[in-house]
């Protein structure tokens, strides 16, 4: 799929010349503030926004002027939009409906697809009676029973929680190899970036402003915005101990506790915003575990102050107020408490 | 305590008006004996003012309801140039006295060169039956456009985007999405269109003529004895009339109506 160049122009929001390109098979987050045009750039791709200039070409074909019917895009929302006077099979059934045309392979195909998506046993049952993910799982073998060409999803996990979310991972994941999808995928979740996402798009105001591999954005952030965006510590680490919703983490030699669902012996990604750390210069209980570390590095901010903490090899960032810096009289060398709370840490298998 | 006795003295007011007005229905149905009542229905002018009145009803409830399907879904959905006075244009006959409407139609289906052109294919519609139910159409028209329009204007659009991206184009969205999600509107909407077709006396007296036995519906039935006299067909046929309302009333709350009226 390309996008060149494509303008969109709504009453007081414009798109401007984004360009695309995502190759078949390939599965791309798009991330970005609030307001950024992530969903009105996939509803213009869907066909449900006309561009005021630029192109959609979708495996070799020039889709811009297409009806969206005709454009072999499915798409999945954020609140699933199940057709309520549908069951769970109609729903699915109606995805299929327009290309598989005879009854038994149109079963064969939702019993095939149920049984990926683990719904098999809710087919007969109506989408209110379902929970989120439930029905987030329909919506999902709704939109790709068609084999489309292109899969969008528009925050599709925003409404569940972590653990909901973490399966239905799992289940994205395993379709999109056994379908051979290609996905776009807006989120705000940093963790779906790392875990599904080969590419990243980051947005802002209307345009792309960084477009690369996973690993390559995140290493080298095009400008201050992407730098601040997806400014975030990375630490690689294992679970060593694990109980009902919280895991215990090794990373280096520093032991995070986070709210998470995996099993000990698991190699994760540990993602910690430097705002979410809290430093004391004594050890104190505030509600969650704390390490030393030394602070290596001070780099004045405007209002803030960046702290580069180090203990052995694992350097962290942490944002402080000005103010707060001051009252804790840091300099370079001092031995601090490091606080982190379990909600604060995000988790992505590897 | 202001606040408490500002509520109670809402709930007396509320209770006082349904008081007068329940009286007012007991007071219709009471003024006339059973016996009365059956033998009215039995004449047959009765008769044929009833049969006129579901007849015409009928088919303007149908027209009204077919029409206001599609200029609902445009007004509710669609940008188009001149769109906000298209809407206030099909609102007006809601707000403008019914006998104003009335006269509004004759002059047009009587004195323009349309008249002259449905006489010369010999449709007649002044002074006839089919007149009765153009001019009920128009009095029911605003009242389905509202509550249908409004009906679709709960629909999360998305959904309709939804079946576009897996291959349904515009009409087959709509007529496999759209038009069931918006079920219960259109339930109420038809009835409240019968309910204003049969109840439509201004414009049909007007357009129609309200001649005796020919043009001659409930309301009209209902016109005529009163200036005659004859208060117990009057009052049978006002009972007719409520029969009707009531049961209308008992659709649309059945219909979660209450939510149409936004
Ligand atoms: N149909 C429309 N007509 C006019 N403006 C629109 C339309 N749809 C969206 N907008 C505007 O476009 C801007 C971008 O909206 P969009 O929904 O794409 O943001 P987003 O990046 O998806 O944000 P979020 O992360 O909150 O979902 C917003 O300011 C919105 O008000
Ligand atoms: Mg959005």
């Amino acid at each position: 799929m390309r996008v060149e160049n494509l303008s969109v122009d709504l009453d007081s929001f414009h798109l401007r010349d984004i360009n695309l390109r995502v190759e078949k098979g390939e599965y791309v987050c798009i991330i970005g503030p609030t307001g950024a045009g992530k969903t009105v750039l996939i509803e213009t791709i869907a066909g449900f926004h006309k561009p005021s200039k630029g192109r959609i070409i979708l495996e070799g074909e020039d889709i811009t002027c297409k009806p969206p019917e005709k454009r072999g895009i499915s798409i999945v929302y954020q609140d699933y939009m199940l057709f309520p006077h549908m069951t769970v099979y109609e729903n699915i059934a109606y995805g299929a409906r327009k290309k598989i045309r005879d009854k038994k392979s149109l079963e064969e195909e939702i019993m095939r697809i149920a049984g990926i998506m683990g719904i098999k046993h809710l087919l007969d049952r109506r989408p209110e009676t379902l929970s989120g993910g439930e029905q987030q799982r329909v919506a999902i073998a709704r939109a790709i029973i068609s084999k489309p060409k292109l899969l969008l999803m528009d925050e599709p996990f925003s409404a569940l929680d972590t653990r909901t979310t973490e399966k239905l991972r799992d289940f994205v994941k395993r379709v999109a190899s056994e379908y051979g999808l290609t996905i776009i995928h807006v989120t705000h979740d940093i963790v779906d970036v790392w875990s599904l996402a080969d590419k990243v798009a980051i947005m802002n105001n209307g345009r792309i402003v960084q477009y690369g591999e996973v690993e390559e954005v995140f290493s080298r952030p095009a400008d201050n915005f992407v730098a601040d965006f997806i400014d975030v510590n990375i630490l690689d680490g294992e679970i060593v101990g694990s109980s009902r919703d919280v895991v215990l983490i090794r990373a280096g030699d520093i032991l995070l506790k986070a709210k998470a669902n995996t099993v000990i012996g698991q190699h994760v990604r540990v993602f910690i915003r430097p705002e979410d750390i809290y430093v004391t210069t004594e050890q104190k209980r505030i509600g969650s575990e704390c390490f030393r570390a030394v602070v290596e590095k001070i780099v004045e901010n405007g209002p803030y102050i960046h702290l580069y903490l180090s203990r052995n090899e694992i350097v962290l960032k942490a944002i402080l107020t000005r103010g707060y810096a001051k009252c804790l009289g840091l300099s370079p060398g001092r031995q601090v408490y490091v606080h982190i709370r379990p909600e604060n840490i995000r988790v992505a298998r590897t | 305590m202001a606040s408490l006795k500002f509520s109670t003295l809402c709930i007396i007011i509320a209770l006082i008006v349904s008081l007068i007005l329940f009286s007012a229905f007991i007071a219709l149905l009471v003024m006339i004996s059973p016996s009365d009542f059956i033998r009215s229905l039995e004449t047959k002018e009765m008769q044929y003012s009833l049969k006129l009145t579901i007849t015409t009803s009928l088919i303007s409830t149908f027209l009204a309801v077919i029409i206001g399907i599609p200029v609902a879904y445009a007004l509710a959905r669609k940008d188009f140039p001149g769109k906000n006075l298209v809407k206030t244009i099909l609102d007006l006959p809601m707000a403008m006295p019914e006998i104003v409407l009335g006269i509004t139609l004759l002059l047009l289906f009587g004195h323009t060169p349309l008249a002259q052109f449905l006489s010369m294919i010999g449709v007649k519609i002044v002074f006839s039956p089919l007149g009765i139910i153009v001019a009920q159409l128009f009095s029911a028209l605003p009242y389905t456009l509202r509550i249908l329009s409004s009906s679709y204007e709960t629909i999360n659009p998305r959904y309709e985007l939804v079946s576009r991206s897996l291959g349904y184009g515009e009409l087959e969205t709509f007529v496999k999405i759209t038009l069931p999600l918006s079920k219960a509107g259109l339930i109420a909407s038809t009835a409240v269109a019968f309910a204003r077709s049969v109840g439509a006396f201004g414009a049909v007296l007007i357009l129609a003529g309200g001649v005796y036995m020919v043009t001659e519906t409930l309301p009209i039935t209902l016109y005529l004895n009163i200036s005659y006299g004859n208060l117990s067909m009057a009052i049978s046929a006002g009972i007719l009339l409520i029969i009707v309302s009531f049961i209308t009333i008992f659709i649309i709350e059945k219909m979660g109506g209450g939510k149409l009226w936004r």
